[in-house]
């Protein structure tokens, strides 16, 4: 069995190895792996918040790449490819499960969604004081809706107009599931930098 | 331009420019100014998590093991690899042994775990990191097996046995935690099938 922290050949480039899985050959299908596993993976853990079910949809994603390999001609970025696949897997599953792909507060605002003006102190802005497992903490508290929206834009970097497109709502909606996601990070890391700055 | 007004369409214009009332009121303004400076560096901080995380070995294992399932690696034989029939026989029955006993094992505990929820009985064959199952005589010979036949193979498919092993601990602590969890369950006879088609490449490529 290849060991997926090995490759074999690890000079095979990306072309090389595409062209090579599509003829069934074991070490290019790990080549292509190795190059794009943490991408996927990530992605898959973020918009789930669970290891298990990441490692389950990072495998789907990929097998279902890998099934489909021989019908890739190479019109867009190969890494593009794989990406929207997993996003798409990742986003099913959601949808099997029951749980929100946008939140479903998307398009009332209520008397408490209307923007207040912070009062009190001024507290010290987050800007160079972020802890990163913090704000992995964070994200992963994050009602489902509002995470998949981030995750998919400040973390992997899609378009509001792609994003509309993939959780099916609008362009507006998207910016506004945006903006509550990162205003609630906000919130929860200053609560925590207060929290650890009032410990002794 | 007040911080309602501001707030309210921020979220239109926070990725983008601004106009040159809003940044009059940026400038007068430190709440305003304070949330925009925390929510993009939470923006930024937020790119860095991009392919942060490593999957486990396990899912590579996983993977392998569907694609050659499936028929999606296809290896083309070598003459070196046609064998005499007798050889095959001698170690042959290793699979077909190593999947009955693997399901048999799974369902003795499975039903083990169920009857007795509050019982604290060890386990039927009790599982580490370090050893390997259903019994260590099984992956040893197996990997003896290996060793003999493709030396520079044995410890590939060592760590790939302390890999299927420790899932298969996982996935007993997981089903044992809660026989009710249906994914659990599934998760376990996963991690058995996924250990008997180790034994089954293992011997594929063990053969002379």
């Amino acid at each position: 069995m290849t060991d997926a922290k090995k490759p074999q050949d690890d000079r095979l480039s990306e072309a090389e190895a595409i062209e090579r899985a599509k003829g069934g050959d074991a070490e290019a299908f790990e080549v292509l792996y190795n190059l794009h596993k943490r991408r996927v993976y990530s992605l898959c853990l973020r918009m789930t918040a669970n290891t298990a079910q990441a490692e389950d949809l990072t495998q789907e994603a990929f097998l279902q790449l890998f099934r489909k390999i021989a019908t890739f001609r190479g019109e867009s970025a190969f890494s593009t490819w794989l990406h929207r696949m997993s996003v798409n897997v990742v986003l099913m599953h959601l949808r099997k499960k029951g749980l929100p792909v946008v939140s479903l507060e998307e398009t009332i605002e209520t008397e408490e969604e209307t923007p207040r003006k912070e009062l009190g102190a001024q507290d010290p802005v987050l800007a160079g004081s972020i802890n990163r497992l913090q704000l992995q903490r964070a994200i992963d508290d994050l009602p489902p809706g509002y995470r998949t929206i981030f995750v998919l834009h400040d973390v992997e970097g899609y378009e509001h107009n792609e994003i509309a497109g993939m959780v099916g709502c609008s362009i507006g909606n998207s910016k506004s599931q945006l903006h509550k996601a990162r205003m609630k990070l906000r919130e929860f890391l200053k609560t925590s930098r207060a929290e650890k700055a009032a410990k002794p | 331009m007040n911080c309602a007004e501001f707030q309210r369409i921020l979220p239109d214009i926070i990725d983008e420019g601004h106009t040159p009332e809003q940044e009059a009121h940026l400038r007068s303004c430190y709440i305003c100014s304070n949330l925009i400076s925390d929510l993009t560096a939470i923006s930024k901080e937020a790119q860095l998590l991009q392919a942060s995380e490593e999957p486990n070995p396990r899912v590579w294992n996983s993977i392998e093991i569907a694609l050659r399932r499936e028929g999606l690696i296809r290896q083309p034989l070598r003459d070196s690899e046609v064998r005499p029939l007798s050889r095959r026989w001698n170690l042959a029955w290793l699979v077909p042994v190593a999947a009955a006993l693997l399901v048999a094992f799974g369902m003795i505990t499975y039903q083990r775990g169920v009857s007795r929820q509050t019982a604290q009985q060890p386990p039927v064959m009790p599982v580490s990191q370090g050893t390997l199952i259903p019994s260590g005589g099984d992956d040893q010979l197996l990997l003896e097996a290996v060793g003999t036949h493709s030396p520079t193979m044995r410890a590939a498919y060592e760590t790939n046995l302390r890999n299927v092993n420790a899932y298969i601990h996982d996935a007993e602590d997981q089903a044992s935690a809660d026989p009710n969890d249906e994914e659990a369950r599934q998760s376990l006879m996963n991690a058995y099938q996924e250990k008997a088609m180790v034994y089954e490449m293992a011997l594929n490529r063990s053969l002379p």
